[in-house]
């Protein structure tokens, strides 16, 4: 069963002249174990597509279904409970919470689902330790290091039950070690049955991926099942 | 590396996440405070100030009257019996008979020679169940043998005697053993013996406790605890209470604001949250539990601080209202309920603000960008029609007899509101009107306009500060420049009126070329001839350094207004030669017509005034004895204390009307400021002769309100300045950052914060002024009582210009000499 449906999705920003159709007509579909990764130009509408994937925002038209659940007319609040079940996301500025050491960041997805502190302690420490991060589970993220706190982003991302892995640019902001780090890890929770969706510019990176997607003007304008090499992965994306 | 993570065993878990959610965010909220509460120091500061400020208040309030129960002990009942009485044997037998236990406390005069002060010997058990309470031991021993005593302060000081001492008192020669206090009152000047030591006693009290039996019932000399309070429903605490409300309420404006900045800066992780699964139930906790942490953080150090300046004052409150006062002695449901208003105040102010961030998507919160600001005509409809309605309302308080205050706090929460809805109108068109300022002027106007969720609190709580402080300039302005109903301090601080009795409407009347000749009845039989008096009040002057003493003699007529509104208050004094000479007038500064000198402005103005014979009376003219449109002359040399003679009665007026003065009493011009021992002295003095003397009391004048308002007002609006200031201007830290990319120096940054805090000064100012003169000008044009509109005519102008002018440009200065540092923003981003 795929873990993530899009059919026929649009989405539209502004009104009038103002107008920008940022996604149109995409229809996509990612599996258990899957690891797709998107490419486009800058405002192609990549990272617009994710966030829709990912309940954060609402098409204007189409549909999108996650772990089977349609979420057009799904309230926030259920959208928010499938978020934190099902959904789990990794942004290039790493975004955890200041205020919160490392443990605390990736045990709040699970506090937040009703997990006892405890409990949600113990998953949120073996996540990190798996990432190679025991040491640094009471470091606030201004004390890590720019890949260490996107490794603590991934464990959040992957903690508890979730299913499907949403990553925009994870290694945008790390070096190239850093970022094939990142792509490893995501491999890695893909081949343990996870769904994932990777948008980067990297085509190196992107080379990890089972699929490739490519969009341009919000259109899904290509895609390969095998990506061949790097370089020719850059020509597709090139080509008209 | 690989991942393999462990897998939450399926449990029942609440859709919202339950009790462990909301710890997660109050634990995070709790870091973030912990972190970020400078940036919450105003909210924080003014809640702490005003529960600490409603303790001291209730405390100061309710200790400072001698307590309810003052002479019962722990006793409920009390009798007293005259001695020697044969009665008294049997009738203390019938108390003890029906309510059991009753102590005796016997007393006798105890007379200091060559002195007006009295004391007490007194027959009292140290130990009894009632009496207990009445008596501390300061130092030494209780007597504990006939032949012992122990005295106060005040009986040791004026008999001269020390522990160990041989004194001879009650007809005995008895050992001085200790020192003792009434705790209940420390004005009470006893010596203590044991019960039934004292010989032939002149008064007796029988302490003892009649449940549920009126003491009406039991005898005319019994007196009851439960009667003794009096029945006064707005009792102190109901007062600190009715004043924390008022405070906090005006808090929570100001505190609104402050959160609404707070949630604009906690965006992005808001954001986070919210792409983790919060519902949106979290994320108003996040701010909700940040508004309650405030609200407890600063109750406890209100109440710390509170108790701290208590402890402090408590010595100097028990020496000015003379009884003891316990450490602890506090109002406990005051402390409680300003407490609770306290967090209540900021949960709440934390609400909307709450609100609004849930209105923005995930996406938004995330990119961190501020709201799109409403649009203006939105706030612009209902602003105006609650300003019409506050208008409507202070117009139906202002109108109506004792006040209207249900419509009087209806009409002022209405201008309020009316204020905040109208601010961002006044935003927009400070921007529009700076479109053709230089750069850095029109880009903060701009940005005013742009950021106004955040500019548009921050002027409604300038604007309020102003407001409040108008209001009251206005008002006082109005009030003080009553020249019928006079208000102010009524002597200066180095002046003295002995008056000729010790109720201040006693006179001694003053007949020309005969023998002087007592006006008081029964009272005056006793009170010395005057020219006795007038030796004792040169003898007081004397003491005080002066023989400047000026006689103050009235007349029996009054100065009225027959128009409704205030009349004439104050005492009417006659223009003897000497009191215009005292106050360096000469007759031919006046006409010799004129019936009435005054140094009111513009009482000489006021028509329909008539001199009428004093007495009960309708005052609808002047009648036999009475002078209609007298002749009032304004006189400035004349003083201006509400006691002393700022308006006087001419002797012209004075034979016209065949009146005969009367010697009231003297002002005594001291050559400096009267101190508290002279007064003492003084007072003692006057007492000896059945006298009483008036100084400078608390009252203040109205310029020392006006210039606390305007204080007040003006300090509460640079503190919000302070901290939003900064705030508005890292919202465009971005901006900056290209500014300085483009060349844009300190200069253009100090241009645009000098520009931003003037301009939120300036329209604060101008938005508070309107406000509060809209309010006066609708409350008073329906008060006749208070002179109508015509009332307002005395404008606080010193006051308007200090908050209109000299405000906006202190923002504005201090705004410019703090920018001038290039802020670390501009070279680096800073992290979320």
């Amino acid at each position: 069963m795929a873990l993530l449906e899009m059919h026929r999705v649009t989405k539209v920003y502004g009104e009038g002249a103002s107008q920008v159709l940022a996604v149109r007509d995409i229809d996509l579909s990612v599996a258990a174990g899957d690891l797709l990764a998107v490419m486009g130009p800058s405002g192609s509408g990549k990272s617009t597509l994710l966030t829709i994937a990912g309940s954060l925002e609402d098409p204007t038209s189409g549909e999108v279904v996650i772990d089977g659940q349609l979420l057009s007319g799904m309230s926030r609040n259920d959208k928010a409970r499938l978020r934190r079940r099902s959904v789990g996301y990794v942004f290039q500025d790493f975004n955890l919470l200041p205020g919160l050491t490392a443990l605390e960041n990736v045990s709040l997805p699970l506090e937040l689902d009703g997990v006892r502190a405890r409990r949600a302690r113990e998953l949120a420490a073996a996540a990190l330790e798996e990432l190679g991060l025991d040491e640094r589970v009471a470091h606030f993220p201004d004390e890590l290091s720019g890949g260490e706190r996107q490794r603590v982003a991934i464990a959040r991302a992957t903690v508890g039950e979730r299913h499907l892995l949403l990553a925009d640019e994870p290694s945008g902001a790390l070096d190239s070690a850093s970022g094939e780090a990142v792509m490893r890890m995501v491999l890695a929770a893909c081949r343990r049955g996870l769904g994932a969706v990777v948008v980067t510019h990297n085509a190196q990176l992107a080379s990890w991926a089972d699929r490739v997607v490519f969009i341009r003007d919000g259109r899904l304008v290509d895609q390969t099942a095998i990506p061949p090499s790097p370089e020719s992965l850059l020509q597709q994306g090139s080509e008209p | 590396m690989t991942l393999a993570l462990e897998r939450v065993a399926p449990v029942h878990r609440s859709d919202t996440g339950g009790a462990p959610a909301r710890r997660a965010i109050v634990r995070w909220t709790w870091r973030l405070f912990k972190r970020e509460w400078p940036q919450q120091l105003l909210v924080l500061c003014l809640v702490t100030v005003a529960v600490a400020a409603t303790i001291v208040g209730a405390a100061v309030a309710t200790n400072t009257p001698l307590p309810a129960n003052e002479g019962f002990g722990t006793a409920q009942d009390i009798a007293t019996f005259s001695l020697p009485s044969r009665s008294f044997p049997s009738e203390l037998a019938t108390l003890r008979h029906r309510f059991g236990r009753a102590e005796v406390i016997e007393q006798a005069p105890l007379v200091l020679p060559g002195s007006v002060q009295t004391f007490q010997l007194r027959a009292e058990s140290p130990h009894g169940t009632f009496s207990q309470p009445l008596l501390s031991l300061l130092s030494g021993a209780y007597p504990r043998r006939q032949d012992e005593v122990a005295v106060t302060a005040g009986v040791a000081s004026a008999f001269r005697l020390r522990i160990g001492d041989r004194w001879r008192v009650g007809g005995q020669t008895r050992r001085v053993v200790g020192t003792v206090a009434n705790p209940e009152n420390l004005l009470d000047e006893f010596a203590l013996v044991l019960p039934g030591a004292i010989a032939e006693p002149t008064h007796a009290t029988v302490l003892f406790d009649a449940p549920r039996v009126s003491a009406a019932s039991i005898g005319p000399t019994v007196r009851s605890v439960t009667h003794q309070a009096p029945p006064n429903v707005v009792n102190p605490e109901s007062i600190s209470l009715a004043g924390v409300t008022l405070g906090m309420l005006l808090i929570a404006l100001v505190a609104v604001g402050g959160f609404a900045v707070l949630a604009q800066r906690r965006l992005r992780s808001i954001g986070m949250l919210e792409s983790l699964g919060a519902t949106d139930r979290h994320l108003r906790l996040t701010l909700r539990a940040n508004g309650v942490i405030v609200g407890v953080a600063g109750a406890v150090l209100g109440v710390l601080s509170g108790f701290a300046a208590w402890s402090a004052y408590r010595p100097s409150l028990e020496q000015s209202s003379h009884h003891v006062i316990g450490e602890l002695q506090l109002p406990v449901a005051v402390v409680v309920v300003s407490m609770g208003l306290a967090v209540l105040t900021t949960f709440l102010a934390s609400g909307h603000p709450a609100r609004q961030m849930t209105r923005r998507s995930v996406v938004a919160a995330l990119s961190g960008r501020p709201a799109p600001p409403p649009r203006v005509h939105r706030t612009v409809v209902p602003g105006v029609v609650l300003l019409v309605g506050a208008f409507l309302l202070l117009t139906v308080s202002g109108g109506m007899i004792g006040g209207g205050m249900p419509e009087l706090v209806l009409g002022l929460a209405a201008l309020i509101a009316a204020m905040i809805l109208l601010g961002p109108f006044f935003l927009s068109g400070v921007a529009e009107l700076g479109r053709r300022a230089p750069v850095a002027v029109r880009l903060a106007l701009r940005d005013l306009d742009r950021y106004r969720a955040r500019s548009g609190p921050a002027l409604a709580a300038v604007a309020l500060g102003v407001l409040i402080a108008v209001v009251i300039c206005v008002a006082a302005s109005a009030r003080y420049g009553n020249v019928l109903d006079y208000t102010g301090p009524n002597l200066a601080s180095d002046q003295m009126i002995v008056y000729a009795s010790s109720h201040a409407s006693g006179a001694v009347m003053v007949k020309r070329g005969g023998p002087e000749q007592r006006g008081n009845s029964a009272k005056t039989a006793k009170a010395p001839p005057l020219a006795v008096v007038r030796k004792s009040v040169l003898g007081i002057a004397a003491a005080l350094g002066t023989r400047d003493v000026v006689e103050l003699l009235q007349v029996p007529v009054t100065l009225q207004r027959a128009a409704p509104g205030r009349n004439f208050t104050g005492p009417l004094y006659v223009a003897t030669p000497s009191l215009l000479r005292a106050f360096g007038i000469k007759a031919s500064q006046f006409s010799p017509s004129a019936d009435i000198l005054s140094m009111r402005p513009g009482l000489a103005g006021i028509s329909g005034m008539h001199l009428l014979p004093s007495g009960p009376g309708p005052l609808h003219g002047p009648g036999p004895g009475g002078l209609a449109h007298p002749v009032i002359e304004t006189v400035s040399a004349l003083p201006s204390g509400t006691s002393a003679p700022n308006t006087v009665i001419t002797e012209h007026a004075v034979h016209e009307l065949q009146l005969s003065p009367t010697v009231s009493g003297w002002l005594v011009q001291a050559p400096a400021t009267l101190s508290a021992s002279q007064v003492a002295s003084a007072r003692q003095a006057a007492a000896a002769l059945g006298l009483s003397i008036e100084t400078k009391d608390d009252a203040p004048s109205g310029g020392q309100v006006i210039s606390y308002a305007t204080l007040f007002g003006i300090a509460l609006a640079l503190a919000v300045l302070a901290m939003t200031v900064g705030l508005l201007r890292s919202e465009t830290a971005g901006d900056l950052r290209t500014l300085a990319a483009t060349g844009a120096g300190s200069r253009t940054r100090r241009a645009l914060t000098a520009t931003t805090a003037g301009a939120l000064a300036l329209l604060g100012a101008l938005l508070g002024t309107i406000g509060g003169y809209a309010g006066a000008v609708a409350w008073f044009s329906a008060s006749t009582l208070n002179g109508g509109v015509s009332a307002l005519a005395n404008v606080p102008l010193r006051s308007l210009l200090f908050i209109l002018v000299a405000m906006p440009l202190f923002a504005a200065a201090v705004g410019w000499l703090v920018a001038g540092r290039q802020p670390p923003v501009i070279a680096h981003q800073p992290m979320e």
